[in-house]
């Protein structure tokens, strides 16, 4: 918290929070199945908009045309989430859960999920009502949003090094190894780019 | 530390502020799924409780489990120490159940095949659309050309409540199970035609003075109840007599090994029989008093000398001998075990027939160590879908051959063939719900045909299996860790301990994951879009187990509050039914112009150059079924080809070399695998485990691991009698890769 108590006043602080926290519950987003509900034209433009920021106007070019193909847009991205993240010919599936990647035999509700949930629930959350097993990335990066906008920064670092980032890094490779969408692969960057230790 | 540099300034630049307003408005539109609690503080103890009510079904033996439950997550599971049938012993694949159930490749969303049939492109969707087009396709076959165009592959517990929707509800008569056709409903049949009920596995073993297998190769096969009565058998001296080309787990304990050529068994049986009779070594007074139309039968089976048979056989005279005069000397305690997989040769249900009859010239029914069947809980009530007025149009009323002796359903290649051709009928709607016809049902070629002339295919299953590829819509199910249905029942496992009996109904272990649903709701769902709500017979899963206990004032809360087993004072099981009757000769066969008595159909020998392909058990799999399991398949990922070694020699094969298999259809396995080198296997025949070679990409672990046997399996087989497949009259032969 060092550098938040003597760099930044609080209203910053407050902000800077904020805006974090809408970022992670932003790439949560993008690790959600694709439905009508969050995925519009509007969410399409907002991350344009957060990419251009970042100065990311390559990517921030590939969102653009997803939304001028929004007609089709929704069925493609849920095609390519479907054969990423849930099942698909060829081998080209990518388990979205820590535990996959971290338990040894690639199983889902391993002990990763176990200290996933506790890691939760030792900050006062819980998962409600999900399908989803807690280690889900969509729930990690919810989770996060919901840490940081509490301003608990140590708590956010220590989960993302010790039970996020091992697991994500695999993760990522094979995504990107994998995907057809930019959209994926630019969302993968992005979550990347928010969570990797500073060089 | 915390936030890091790159990411601070980019939180700290101004050009944020653009958007961090639109990313408010976003966020807030989709509700996150974490949410605050009670604080737990960290170190908090986690029980691990002990859940009651599992009954397995990694196979179909439904061993009594409880799971070990840590904070919702099964970790371990075990046999429920109140067991009366397995007890607390449990086998590998029941113990791996745990991998099945968190194995992320199997279906956890409903999806929509927006590719081909074989090359799907699948598109996850939410159950309503998912129903709705279900129901919409079905009904729209059945509006269009009546209740018979669909066709039910069904298989499991949780398969009956479905399948009987569509069989007595919605119309038709196509329903072809795989545990019928392509397993034991010949064996079934045979004995309904010989002694009116079909026989289980039900001989009395640990307590006979000798057991008589045919191809059965326990051990390899493991069914755990199944197997401490074989083992407490040998334990207490039992001679044990395996008939098998091979030298499978069961021969190697056995006393006399008959080593005999395939197809032939019946032939053996004849002359075993035959034999008796003409000796005067059977037991003529229980023959009088139960047999029907012994005479025509001793007469008939008089050509099968021991001679004529060792010469069919390939075995010697006094091999045959021995055999015949060993179970004669220690009739009536002696098992003849009626088998389990029996759909061999297409000459089946006579060896069926003639291992019932020798039960009953050796007097071996209701006695210690004979034919046995367990006295169990009686009074369970039965939840059935209600008959509609339809009546059925029976492909088998078109069929040269009227297959009077099938087991239930239709005979599976009436259906493909009606299917492929379109007469008498078209069939072009497909239901399959937890089996995988591809590799069940022999020549895959005409079940791809079958497929793809389909207007809608629609499965049901727990995993990508081969068939799901070729589904248009497919539905994820609870597995038996998840869902209420089957109730268990039975007896103490040894007949010599105190009579007891259990009801033991299959309970969840764990909540179910992702988005998969049990089967009635999914048949309940789908029958009220089709217009059969009202037929509804039960709304859910426990109601409809609870009605059913309710026959014998039993609930699900009470069996829980037991353990999860109900045990109850048993009954003794011995002592021969008065309404016993063995029909030697069979008149309903003899009108139906099948042979009345066994009677012995030779089948093809193999082509010179090649081996007749046989099949079998892997302990650590079912079949099919568990081909995706990570500690199975770290124990056993492969179905190594067993071959004779002085055919290897000849062959210039040795152990370990990789192979491929190219049938007599010139038909090539996809796939290799590697040779076992062995002199326990005859000269004419090669072995392998049955199930391996799955082609579907999504089982990640079992995807092409080993040769699918089933895919060289081209040549069709018929059972005349009962319309069931025989698949062990294909012929291959070796090609070295490396």
């Amino acid at each position: 918290m060092a550098i938040h108590d003597t760099d930044l006043s609080s209203e910053n602080l407050d902000e800077e929070a904020h805006t974090l926290s809408d970022v992670y519950s932003f790439l949560s987003l993008t690790m959600r199945y694709p439905n009508p509900e969050f995925l519009d034209r509007q969410f399409l433009e907002t991350y344009v908009l957060l990419l251009k920021s970042l100065g990311w106007q390559e990517e921030a070019e590939q969102i653009q045309l997803l939304i001028f193909s929004s007609e089709s847009c929704l069925d493609e991205l849920q095609l390519e989430y479907t054969r990423l993240f849930i099942n698909a010919i060829p081998k080209s599936t990518v388990p979205p859960y820590a535990s996959v990647y971290m338990d040894g035999d690639g199983t889902l509700q391993g002990k990763t999920t176990e200290k996933i949930h506790d890691f939760y629930r030792n900050c006062g959350f819980d998962i409600a009502d999900s399908s989803e097993p807690p280690d889900h990335i969509q729930h990690q990066l919810e989770f996060l949003a919901a840490i940081v906008k509490e301003k608990r920064f140590d708590e956010e670092e220590q989960f993302v090094k010790t039970l996020f980032r091992p697991w994500f890094k695999r993760f990522k490779e094979q995504v990107l190894r994998e995907a057809r969408q930019d959209y994926y692969i630019v969302s993968i960057q992005l979550i990347d780019f928010f969570t990797k230790e500073e060089q | 530390m915390a936030i890091h540099l790159s990411r601070r300034s980019f939180l700290k630049t101004a050009s944020i502020a653009a958007a961090s307003v639109p990313l408010s408005k976003v966020v807030a539109k989709a509700e996150s799924d974490v949410v605050k609690a009670p604080l737990v503080p960290p170190g908090s103890f986690k029980d691990t409780q002990t859940v009651v009510g599992g009954v397995c079904e990694m196979c179909f033996w439904r061993c009594q489990l409880v799971g070990k439950v840590r904070d919702g997550r099964l970790v371990k599971i075990e046999g429920n120490p109140k067991s009366i049938d397995n007890g607390v012993s449990i086998c590998a694949r029941g113990n791996a159940g745990v991998k099945m159930l968190y194995d992320p490749d199997r279906l956890k969303y409903p999806m929509k095949n927006v590719g081909k049939r074989g090359e799907p492109k699948w598109q996850r969707i939410t159950w309503e659309e998912a129903l709705d087009t279900c129901a919409e396709k079905l009904k729209g076959i059945v509006e269009e050309h009546g209740p018979e165009a669909l066709a039910i592959f069904p298989h499991g517990a949780s398969a009956s409540y479905p399948f009987h929707f569509f069989e007595h509800t919605v119309g038709t008569p196509n329903v072809s199970e795989a545990s019928f056709f392509q397993c034991r409903g010949i064996r079934d049949m045979a004995y309904v035609a010989t002694i009116e009920k079909p026989p289980g596995e039900n001989v009395d073993m640990p307590n006979t003075k000798v057991l008589f297998l045919i191809g059965g190769h326990f051990g390899e096969n493991v069914h755990v109840s199944h197997l401490k009565r074989y083992l407490k058998g040998l334990e207490n001296g039992a001679k044990l007599i395996v008939v098998d080309p091979r030298f499978s787990a069961s021969a190697s304990k056995a006393d006399v090994w008959v080593p005999i050529r395939p197809g032939t068994d019946t032939a053996m049986l004849l002359a075993i029989m035959n034999y008796l009779i003409e000796n005067e070594l059977y037991d003529a007074d229980f023959v009088d008093e139960y047999g029907e139309g012994f005479e025509e039968f001793a007469e008939g089976i008089k050509e099968w000398t021991l001679a004529k048979a060792a010469i069919e056989c390939d075995i010697p005279v006094a091999q045959i001998k021995q055999v015949a005069e060993m179970l004669a000397e220690n009739a009536p305690n002696v098992a003849i075990h009626p088998g389990r997989h029996v759909s061999w040769y297409g000459n089946d249900f006579q060896r069926q027939r003639a291992l019932a009859c020798l039960t009953g010239l050796l007097g071996a029914f209701g006695v210690k160590g004979g034919f046995v069947p367990p006295k169990g809980p009686k009074g369970l009530k039965k939840v059935s879908w209600p008959h509609g007025e339809h009546e059925a149009d029976r492909l088998t009323e078109y069929s040269d051959n009227p297959y009077t002796f099938s087991p239930p359903g239709t005979p599976t290649d009436l259906i493909r063939d009606a299917a492929i051709t379109g007469k008498p009928y078209p069939i072009k709607g497909c239901v399959v719900w937890g089996q995988n016809p591809i590799q069940t049902i022999p020549n895959q070629e005409k079940t791809i045909q079958m497929l793809q002339q389909m207007d809608f295919v629609m499965c049901t299953d727990i995993q990508p299996t081969d068939i799901t590829m070729f589904a248009d819509i497919l539905l994820p199910e609870c597995s038996y860790l998840e869902r209420y249905d089957y109730i268990k029942t039975g007896t103490q496992w040894n007949f010599a301990d105190e009579h007891q009996q259990y009801i033991a109904p299959r309970m969840p272990l764990v909540e179910p994951g992702f988005e998969r649903k049990d089967g009635i709701w999914i048949t309940n769902e789908i029958a009220k879009r089709m217009g059969y709500g009202e037929h509804i017979p039960v709304k859910d899963q426990v109601e409809m187990v609870n009605y059913r206990l309710s026959g014998v004032g039993l609930s699900l809360d009470k069996i829980r509050e037991e353990g999860g087993i109900h045990l109850q004072p048993g009954v003794d099981p011995y002592g021969v039914d008065e309404d016993l009757t063995i029909h030697f000769y069979n008149e309903d066969l003899e009108d139906e112009d099948y042979p009345p008595i066994p009677t012995y159909i030779p089948v093809d020998r193999a082509p010179a150059g090649y081996m007749r392909l046989l099949y079998g058990r892997s302990p650590l799999h079912t079949f099919n079924r568990t081909q995706n399991n990570a500690w199975l398949m770290a124990a056993n990922d492969s179905n190594p080809v067993w071959v004779n070694d002085k055919v290897a020699e000849a062959l210039g094969l040795q152990d370990g070399d990789t192979v491929k298999l190219i049938n007599q259809d010139g038909v090539e396995s996809r796939t290799t695998t590697t040779v076992k080198v062995t002199p326990g296997i005859r000269k004419d025949a090669v072995y392998m485990y049955h199930g391996f070679g799955s082609r579907n990409p999504e089982l990640t672990i079992g995807h092409n691991k080993g040769v699918d046997d089933t895919s060289l399996i081209t040549r069709l087989a018929v059972d005349p009698e009962t319309g069931c497949h025989g698949m062990r009259n294909n012929f291959v032969k070796l090609v070295k890769v490396s």
